[in-house]
């Protein structure tokens, strides 16, 4: 936030409460139903759903997710921070995770690009 | 007393680190990586295990739900391109998110690796906090996930343009999808270096195939055993 007016504070703040309720209660549907998905994966989705209905509008919450997504990457450092306990299984087969991290990128790249530009050149010939 | 002087220390390694990326922006400057290998380098040092780090965790990861939320909003300003591109969209992306799932699983289980390593590494194409909870969902390890996927990130923004050219995929739609899909964030951060077309296609993926990952994860479970 480059500007920390009091106004600015506390529209982080209730546009935060409102990701965060969107957030509780995918949590809460996911258990209450049993779905085998993530509550933050089904909060994605119910909250683009609510923006597409207008039940939320774009200025109720862009602001604070805006501001957390752009630091988004500072929640991974604690989590990561537990890699400390888990050196062992890198040493031991770091051959097979490099394998397995390296064949899993490039085939899905190429079959992303592949399907992507196949379908658009029986779409549109002349787009590319 | 501890646990606001970690939260401090969390804090300041953060700051400071993205402020020495957006100065030099590197694939290998990664704030993610090094701020936790300072912060697991006081606490080892300090002697403290990992334990102790815990309360510090879950204050600091309790916006991490409604900030993931958050990322609704890029995806209805991006609406627009969704409806224009929705067939190549769902089809690439959905096969893109759902072989990056079976190939690593399968060599991670044919090489013989325990099941909670596997399970770890099945999301790892996918944005964090998706990849924490499903490989969660799935008595994998948390911190391995996310270890998982930054190495596919920086893998997919060191030579993913590089490998596209050469596979001769150029138009940009599917650069900025199949950088997405396969590299999340990391990706989305070179394709936006190629051009916005591709930047917001590359973001509208990292979502997206969140989402499948999420929806196919059980299949791929089940494939895998």
């Amino acid at each position: 936030m480059q500007d920390v007016s009091l106004g600015n504070v506390f529209r982080f703040i209730w546009q935060a409460a409102i990701l965060w309720a969107v957030y509780r209660g995918s949590c809460w549907f996911v258990e209450a139903v049993a779905l085998p998905l993530p509550g933050n994966v089904v909060g994605v989705v119910a909250l683009f759903t609510l923006l597409c209905l207008g039940v939320v509008k774009l200025e109720h919450v862009s602001h604070a997710a805006d501001f957390l997504l752009r630091h988004l990457v500072f929640f991974f450092v604690p989590i990561t921070v537990g890699l400390m306990e888990w050196g062992g299984v890198f040493k031991e087969y770091w051959l097979e995770l490099t394998a397995a991290v390296v064949v899993s990128s490039l085939l899905p790249f190429w079959l992303v690009g592949f399907v992507t530009q196949w379908l658009h050149r029986r779409g549109k010939p002349c787009d590319i | 007393m501890t646990t606001p002087l970690l939260v401090a220390l969390t804090l300041a390694a953060y700051v400071l680190l993205r402020k020495l990326y957006l100065r030099r922006p590197h694939p290998l400057l990664n704030v993610v990586v090094l701020s936790s290998a300072v912060v697991a380098a006081v606490l080892m040092g300090l002697n403290m295990p990992y334990a102790d780090y815990i309360p510090a965790r879950d204050i600091m990861t309790f916006l991490l739900g409604p900030a993931t939320v958050g990322l609704a909003v890029p995806l209805y300003r991006h609406r627009g391109l969704l409806r224009l591109y929705a067939l190549p969209i769902l089809a690439s992306v959905g096969l893109g998110a759902l072989t990056a799932m079976l190939t690593a699983g399968g060599i991670a289980r044919l090489a013989g690796l325990p099941r909670e390593v596997v399970m770890s590494i099945l999301p790892k194409g996918v944005s964090i906090p998706f990849a924490v909870e499903i490989a969660r969902m799935y008595d994998g390890v948390p911190p391995l996930a996310t270890a998982f996927v930054v190495a596919t990130g920086t893998l997919g923004s060191l030579m993913g343009a590089v490998f596209l050219s050469r596979v001769g995929i150029r138009n940009p739609v599917a650069r900025g999808l199949a950088l997405g899909t396969v590299s999340h964030a990391q990706g989305t951060a070179a394709a936006l270096e190629e051009g916005e077309e591709q930047g917001s296609m590359a973001g509208l993926a990292l979502i997206l195939a969140g989402v499948f990952t999420a929806v196919f994860a059980p299949l791929a479970v089940w494939i895998l055993g």
